[in-house]
């Protein structure tokens, strides 16, 4: 720990004025800005933990800095992205949530107060670029998971899911959970398992709802179709390879021989 | 400490460490008077009061004493013209006590922006009094523009 804690404040001098959690913070590009957790907690981490007497200080943690309880607005850089977050170490990821969470932490209890206080709270999407972070970070963290248990196990290590069929008949996903009884003996579990479906209300329901899907269907190809047809009477040397690449599902070379492509025009003949 | 899903502990087995708690807590201002060691948060509804203090203690190295949780009901409002009721959110309030020693008070967050406003408003005192004067110079000149002048 105290020979984590000299190279930590070693790199710090290494890097100069920049500070352990915004060098972690930070993106790689130069050019781009720093992220809203480096922005709003320029306090060193190491540091803090070294010095344990800051109770005050801790509480203070929930709340921005002093100056920027006066402001109108805060500039802080965008969120995290996945690329960047792919090329961190798991420590560093680790260290980075709790920097996010307690950004957020301290986001929510600033906007509370301006609530309260009906007051303007400065910059409120600085909570939304924290979250799209935690997501994106949650992201990697599934992605390393998933890749460690298929390399280890050949298996995800998620939930195993399964279609089944609901008391509709409609098809849904359903993920599989631990339970602390065996299943002949889960009686609460049993009862609530809707095996099989049937009766002749279902099969009727069944009936009308594909013809709905079957409708929208038979529309949106008619649309198209329709579609195609008012561009080429309209503008006769369209180009082709334009109309079979937007519309996969209209057979333009077919449309062609149509008289409803035909427009209301006298064509030229050469005399 | 986390809404995702676990293995199911069973007595005997190795607690399982939580890597990304993902409750949230916030810091309001009592609406009572409390003592000076006692905070008040606001806390995610999945929060037990266990929770509460393993954040506090490993998360923001506090001192926790004793913490204590209640769940207050949100405000229901019924509509004047259509009678429908209107409710909010539950809300999981903690009240956390520190050590004897401990003292927090809330900050006040906003007396620098009256300060800030009355210096802004005073500048547009200046301004608007600098503008009367402009148009009080072709008072009796009628018609005339401002920049007509001897």
């Amino acid at each position: 720990m105290s020979s984590a804690l000299i190279k930590c404040l070693n790199l710090a001098k290494t890097v100069g004025n920049a500070t352990v959690r915004s060098f972690l913070a930070a993106p790689k590009q130069p050019w781009q800005s720093c992220s809203a957790a480096a922005l709003q907690t320029p306090h060193v981490q190491m540091p803090m933990q070294m010095h344990t007497s800051a109770v005050r200080r801790d509480l203070m943690e929930f709340f921005d800095d002093k100056k920027n309880w006066s402001e109108n607005e805060v500039k802080v850089g965008r969120a995290w992205r996945t690329e960047e977050l792919r090329i961190k170490s798991n420590k560093e990821l680790h260290q980075l949530w709790f920097v996010l969470l307690k950004e957020r932490n301290m986001l929510l209890t600033m906007e509370h107060e301006c609530n309260d206080k009906m007051e303007v709270f400065p910059s409120p999407e600085r909570i939304d670029k924290v979250k799209i972070s935690m997501e994106n970070l949650e992201t990697v963290v599934r992605e390393r998971n998933k890749a460690y248990h298929l390399l280890e196990t050949g298996e995800t290590g998620e939930r195993p899911q399964k279609a089944v069929k609901n008391a509709f008949g409609l098809q849904v996903s359903y993920k599989a959970c631990e339970h602390a009884l065996p299943p002949f003996m889960n009686l609460k579990w049993i009862k609530s398992r809707n095996i099989g479906y049937g009766g002749r209300a279902v099969n009727r329901f069944l009936l009308k709802y594909r013809e709905k899907l079957y409708n929208a269907k038979r529309k949106a190809k008619n649309r198209s179709r329709n579609e195609v047809m008012m561009i080429l009477r309209r503008n006769p040397n369209f180009d082709l390879d334009v109309l079979r690449r937007q519309f996969p599902d209209v057979n333009v070379d077919k449309l062609r021989n149509e008289d409803k492509i035909r427009g209301h025009y006298v064509p030229k003949v050469g005399v | 400490m986390s809404t995702r899903w676990y293995p199911i502990y069973q007595r005997g087995n190795p607690q399982l460490r939580v890597f990304l708690p993902n409750f949230w807590m916030k810091l309001i201002r009592p609406t009572e008077e409390q003592p000076p060691n006692v905070v008040t948060f606001s806390v995610s509804m999945e929060m037990t009061k266990y929770d509460v203090r393993n954040y506090l203690e490993k998360i923001y190295k506090l001192p926790v004493v004793d913490v204590r949780t209640r769940i207050a009901m949100g405000e229901t409002k019924k509509d004047q013209t259509y009678g429908y009721i209107t409710k909010k959110d539950d809300v999981k309030l903690a009240y956390v006590t520190l050590p004897r020693e401990e003292s927090f008070v809330f900050p006040d967050f906003f007396s620098e922006k009256a300060e800030k406003q009355a210096k802004e408003e005073k500048s547009l005192d200046e301004s608007k009094a600098g503008f009367r004067r402009f148009l009080d110079r072709n008072k009796k000149r009628p018609g005339t523009p401002g920049w007509f002048s001897i």
